[in-house]
């Protein structure tokens, strides 16, 4: 789907692309400065140099490829999903600063130091390229505008980054809702899957009040209290039970529709529809509860 | 590593957010249910299931305010203004309704509960 150039879905898209890119941003400086601290000083100013510029290469390498692995069906349902796990990790609160994975040790050589800031960069920028590349509804210019935004945030753009989201923490909130909001519409655009949202218009509703409780998860559930605090699980698992009927319905040519069924399997079936998941969900609690006082009871014991 | 994770409060931005900032984003996140609401429901459909059906019904309701295929900035700006109202009734409603204060525990006006 082409956009039309600046019509209101067109600065959606790209206001979308700002976001995304502001709080997927890798950090690259760190990434430099870990793997040069070693080298000679006069290599390292040539590792800062050709570091950023092939870290930027593979961004765009990566971003020209999206478009069209988005466009290979089945694609864009996996990489709705893969968006909804990237809002809820992003999210998640993190205790203490992560460990850098990416550089184990400073490198040697200048050849090993740029490998390893453009391996680095190519693993930090996936979810951002593929977040862009739905965002941006296989329009080119929009990539290419998601890419002129992104590569003064590699090279520069870090301490301002910081500082806007350290002042405004919910900037990180809206980038998490976008991020869900945009992985809803890729599963919805999924080729594969248009004809059967036609034919099952509900469940788009379903989809994306799934995709948010799944998301948002880390959210909602630091305002739940201990008692509520299941309902991160169970709410997705009934909202995932009723799609999959509505899903099975269409496999198995079965009415799970009451006002449509005529016979009494489909009377059945659409009660275990309805109220089929309780005995699981009461099991859950059952089990957590369970748990809860197990751990309880060892915390309390000696040791 | 993330940008982002440089900064203590962005880290942990569910639990650093404001309360203002958490209301915005709120009503965002409403919006876009909401609109999704409206995507699942075919006005053609409301239309001749007839208007009195669309005048009682949720999602036609939706239709009828045309929340279909709202854009991102629609949803911004519709959020927006939903966290304004909300803020705005908050005030209203806590100058008209101003909350009770507990008696102090010694206070004569205590009444003592036994169960």
């Amino acid at each position: 789907m082409e956009l039309e150039l600046f019509s209101g879905a067109f600065f959606s898209a790209l206001l979308a692309i700002i976001l995304i890119d502001l709080v997927l941003a890798g950090d690259n400086a760190l990434i430099i400065g870990l793997v040069a601290r070693n080298l000679p000083k006069e290599s390292q100013n040539k590792v800062i140099f050709w570091g950023t510029f092939g870290a930027i290469a593979i961004r765009a390498l990566m971003a020209i490829l999206v478009v069209y692995i988005l466009a290979v069906p089945g694609f864009m349902l996996v990489g709705g999903l893969a968006l909804v796990w990237i809002a809820r990790k992003l999210l998640t609160p993190q205790e203490n600063a992560e460990e850098n994975h990416l550089v184990k040790a400073p490198a040697a050589s200048f050849a090993a130091a740029v490998r390893t800031i453009v391996i680095a960069d190519a693993v930090m920028g996936i979810d951002n390229v593929l977040a862009i590349g739905g965002a941006s509804h296989g329009s080119i210019l929009l990539i290419l505008i998601g890419l002129a935004i992104s590569v003064p945030i590699i090279v520069w753009g870090s301490q301002l980054v910081i500082k806007l989201v350290d002042r405004y923490p919910s900037v990180i909130l809206i980038g998490g809702a976008v991020l869900c909001w945009t992985a809803y519409t890729m599963i919805v655009r999924e080729p594969m899957l248009v004809a059967w949202f036609e034919a099952h218009p509900a469940s788009k509703l379903v989809l994306a009040v799934l995709a948010f409780s799944i998301a948002l998860a880390p959210w909602y559930a630091e305002r739940l209290s201990e008692s509520m605090k299941p309902l991160t699980v169970l709410l997705p698992a009934i909202l995932i039970w009723m799609l999959g009927f509505e899903v099975a319905s269409s496999f198995w040519k079965v009415q799970t529709d009451y006002l449509m069924a005529t016979t009494q399997g489909e009377y059945l079936l659409d009660g275990l529809r309805w109220i089929g998941w309780l005995p699981f969900a009461a099991l859950f609690l059952w089990v957590r509860e369970r748990l809860v006082l197990r751990n309880a009871r060892l915390a309390r014991s000696p040791q | 590593m993330r940008l982002i994770h440089r900064s203590h409060r962005a880290a942990n931005a569910v639990r650093t957010v404001s309360p203002s900032g958490e209301l915005f984003v709120t009503s965002i996140v409403i919006c876009m249910i909401l609109a999704s609401f409206g995507d699942a429901v075919d006005p053609n459909w409301i239309g001749e299931a007839g208007l009195e059906f669309a005048f009682f019904d949720f999602g036609g309701e939706l239709s009828v305010l045309a929340m279909r295929h709202w854009n991102l900035l629609e949803l911004l700006l519709a959020g927006s203004v939903m966290a304004a109202g909300i803020m705005v009734l908050r005030i209203v409603g806590g100058a008209c309704f101003p909350p009770l204060d507990p008696a102090a525990p010694g206070g004569v006006e205590k009444v003592p509960i036994k169960l």
